[in-house]
C-alpha cells in the first residue's frame, strides 16, 4: 500500500536520500535502520509531507502523495512520531492526544464549545493513554513529565487518529531499557488492534528484531539491505557499514 | 475556564452591575474604559497570547470597527446589529492583515503588520465618504436592544455584558480543537504542521476570530465617544494594546482585563500626579516613558505579567508551600524563530 521508488532528496549540493526504495504492506511492522546520517528520518519526512522529494515517487493506495501536505497526509491516514519531542508548555497530556485525534477524525467545534466532549475524554484516555502507563497524567503539563513520558504521549497522539500507516522516528531513544520494550509492545498490540502498518526508524537493535517483521538497512541514503532480523545480523554489506572494514 | 471560574465571573459582573447606578459619571466612565478595552486586549491577546501572531495592527482594526459601527449605527441600526456587523467588517481586515502570515513568522510578521497599520491610517483619512476624513465620523447615539443606553451608565452596563460575554467565548474556544490548535502553532508551528495541522487554516480562524472581537471594541469606543477620528487609531494605540498583554499577561484572559485596567487607569494617575506637581503639560511624554520602562521590565523579571505575578502572590499568601513550576520558557518568545532544522 506504501509504495516509494527513486525517492531522492537534497539539501543544496548534499544528496541525503539517494534513490531510496520501500514497500510496505498493510498491517506489517518494517524496521527501517542505518547508522546515523544514513538518511532515516529525511526519508520519513518525505513520507509525512514535511519535505518534498526532488525525484522519485511515493505511493499510498495507488495516489501520488509526494507534494502533498503534511496535514492532507495526516487526514487520509499516514501519522507520524517524532525523534525529538517538541517542549510544549500550556497544553495537557489529554490535549494533544485530542490534536492527535482531530487532524483525522474532527469533531464538531461548535459541539465543542457549547457543552465540551468529556465523553470523547475518557474514551480516548481509555485507548492511548491507559495503555502507555500515561492515565494519571492525562490533565499534567508536557513539560513536567520524563522524557520517555513525554515521548509515549507523541504515540498517544499519533495513534490518536487511527492512522492506517504510522511513522515511529526513534520511539525509544533516550528511553529506559524497560519502558522501551513495554512502548515496543504496546506498538505491536495497536498493529493487532488497528490493523496499521508501521515504520520504525530505530537503532536499538534488540527493540527492532523483536518488534519488526522486516527490517530495510539505509546507508548513505540508499537501501542497502532489505530481510528479516537474522539476515541482518549475517549480512556482510551491513556489517561492513556498521562496523567498518575488518 | 472552569464552570466555578465561569460562575465567579458572572457574579463579579453581577455585583459591578448592580452597582452601577450608585456610581457617580467618573466611576462609570472608568468602568466602560476598562471594559472595553479588555475586550480589545482580548482580542489580540488571542492573536498574539494564544496563536503566536505578533501583531501591531490593532490600533487600526479597533478603528475599522470604530467606522464600520458608526456607519451602521448612523444608518440607523440597533447597537447590536451596529456592533455585529462591525465585527464581521473587522473579522474580514484581519483576515486580510494576516494573510502575509502563511509566508512570514515572528518578527517579520510583525513588520508585515506594521504596513498595514500605516495603510489604515491612511484609508481613514482618504475614504471620506465612510469616515469623513480627518474631521473625523459623529456618531449617533443608539439604542441597545431597543432600551435607550446612552448615558455613562447605560455603557457601563454594555460594555461588562459584552465583555464577559467575550470572556466566556474566548475560555471556550479555547478549550475545542481549534483552540488547542492556536496553542500549538505558538509552541512551535513546526511541530504543528508535523502532526498534521493545517496552519493557514488555523490562522485564518485566529486572525477571523480575534479581529471580530477587535471589531466590537472598535464598535463600543465609536458609540461611547460619539466620534471616530483618524489620530485615535494611530500606532500609539496599536503600542498601547500590546503594552497591555504584555503587562497583563501573554496568554492569560485576567491577563487582559488586568493589562487593561492598568494601561487605562496609568495615564490617569500620571495626570493627577502632574496636575498635582503644576507640570501638566509633560505627561503625555511621562505617561510613554513609564509603558516602555514597564515593558521592558515585565519582559525581563514577569514575562507572564502582572495575571502570573498576582497568582503566585495568591498562592505564596495561602501558604500552599508548594513551589510552583518555574517557567520561564513559558513566556512567548518574541525573537525570531531558532527552531532546529530537523
Amino acid at each position: 500500500m506504501l509504495t516509494a521508488r527513486d525517492v531522492t532528496i537534497r539539501f543544496g549540493g548534499v544528496v541525503a536520500v539517494n534513490k531510496m526504495e520501500i514497500d510496505v504492506r498493510p498491517g506489517e511492522i518494517v524496521g527501517l535502520i542505518g547508522p546515523n546520517g544514513a538518511g532515516k528520518t529525511t526519508f520519513v519526512n518525505a513520507i509525512s509531507g514535511t519535505y518534498i522529494p526532488a525525484e522519485g515517487s511515493i505511493r499510498w493506495h495507488d495516489e501520488e502523495i509526494v507534494g502533498r501536505s503534511p496535514s492532507y497526509l495526516a487526514r487520509i491516514g499516514v501519522g507520524r512520531t517524532f525523534q525529538n519531542v517538541a517542549s510544549l508548555n500550556d497544553l495537557t497530556v489529554l490535549d494533544i492526544v485530542k490534536v492527535g485525534r482531530s487532524v483525522r477524525k474532527p469533531s464538531g467545534g461548535l459541539r465543542q464549545f457549547f457543552f465540551g466532549n468529556r465523553r470523547q475524554d475518557n474514551d480516548l484516555t481509555d485507548k492511548f493513554l491507559e495503555p502507555l502507563g500515561l492515565a494519571d497524567h492525562r490533565d499534567s503539563p508536557l513539560q513536567v513529565l520524563s522524557y520517555g513520558h513525554r515521548k509515549a504521549v507523541d504515540i498517544a497522539r499519533a495513534l490518536a487518529g487511527e492512522p492506517d500507516l504510522l511513522l515511529l522516528d526513534e520511539p525509544v531513544a533516550g528511553v529506559a531499557p524497560a519502558e522501551a520494550f513495554a512502548l515496543a509492545g504496546f506498538v505491536k498490540r495497536i498493529r493487532d488492534q488497528l490493523g496499521c502498518a508501521v515504520v520504525m526508524v530505530e537503532h536499538k537493535m534488540d527493540v527492532v528484531m523483536s518488534t519488526c517483521d522486516r527490517i530495510v538497512v539505509m546507508a548513505a541514503g540508499a537501501k542497502i539491505f532489505e530481510g528479516s532480523g537474522a539476515g541482518v545480523q549475517s549480512d556482510p554489506e551491513v556489517r561492513r557499514v556498521y562496523l567498518g572494514d575488518a | 475556564m472552569t464552570l466555578r471560574q465561569i460562575l465567579i465571573l458572572l457574579a463579579v459582573a453581577a455585583c459591578i452591575l448592580l452597582l452601577l447606578p450608585g456610581l457617580g459619571r467618573y466611576s462609570a466612565y472608568i468602568v466602560y474604559v476598562v471594559a472595553i478595552a479588555s475586550i480589545g486586549a482580548l482580542a489580540l491577546n488571542l492573536l498574539i497570547g494564544y496563536c503566536g501572531q505578533i501583531s501591531f495592527a490593532h490600533g487600526g482594526l479597533l478603528g475599522v470597527g470604530a467606522y464600520a459601527a458608526g456607519n451602521f449605527g448612523n444608518a440607523g441600526q440597533d447597537m447590536v446589529v451596529a456592533l455585529a456587523g462591525a465585527g464581521f467588517v473587522t473579522a474580514l481586515i484581519s483576515v486580510m492583515i494576516g494573510l502575509p502570515a502563511l509566508r512570514l513568522r515572528g518578527l517579520y510578521f510583525a513588520i508585515a503588520t506594521l504596513a498595514a497599520q500605516f495603510i489604515l491610517e491612511y484609508l481613514f483619512r482618504l475614504l471620506e465618504p465612510l469616515t469623513h476624513g480627518v474631521s473625523g465620523l459623529l456618531i449617533e447615539p443608539a439604542p441597545f436592544l431597543g432600551f435607550g443606553v446612552s448615558t455613562d451608565r447605560g455603557y457601563a452596563a454594555v460594555s461588562i455584558i459584552l465583555l464577559v460575554l467575550s470572556l466566556i467565548g474566548v475560555s471556550r474556544l479555547l478549550r475545542t480543537d481549534l483552540g488547542r490548535r492556536f496553542i500549538l502553532i505558538r509552541d512551535s508551528e513546526m511541530v504543528a504542521r508535523g502532526m498534521g495541522i493545517n496552519v493557514a487554516r488555523t490562522k485564518f480562524w485566529a486572525f477571523a476570530i480575534s479581529g471580530f472581537l477587535a471589531g466590537i471594541a472598535g464598535g463600543l469606543l465609536a458609540f461611547t465617544t460619539r466620534i471616530a477620528a483618524p489620530e485615535a487609531f494611530e500606532i500609539a494605540l496599536s503600542v498601547d494594546y500590546v503594552a497591555m498583554i504584555i503587562v497583563g499577561g501573554l496568554g492569560s484572559l485576567p491577563g487582559a482585563v488586568i493589562g487593561a485596567f492598568f494601561v487605562v487607569l496609568l495615564p490617569e494617575v500620571v495626570q493627577r500626579l502632574g496636575e498635582y506637581f503644576n507640570a501638566a503639560t509633560q505627561t503625555s511624554a511621562i505617561r510613554e516613558m513609564i509603558f516602555g520602562l514597564l515593558i521592558i521590565l515585565f519582559m525581563i523579571y514577569e514575562p507572564r505579567g502582572l495575571n502570573s505575578l498576582a497568582s503566585r502572590l495568591w498562592r505564596r499568601w495561602r501558604g500552599a508551600g508548594t513551589k510552583p513550576a518555574k517557567t520561564p520558557s513559558g513566556a512567548m518568545d518574541l525573537r525570531p524563530s531558532s527552531e532546529p532544522a530537523e
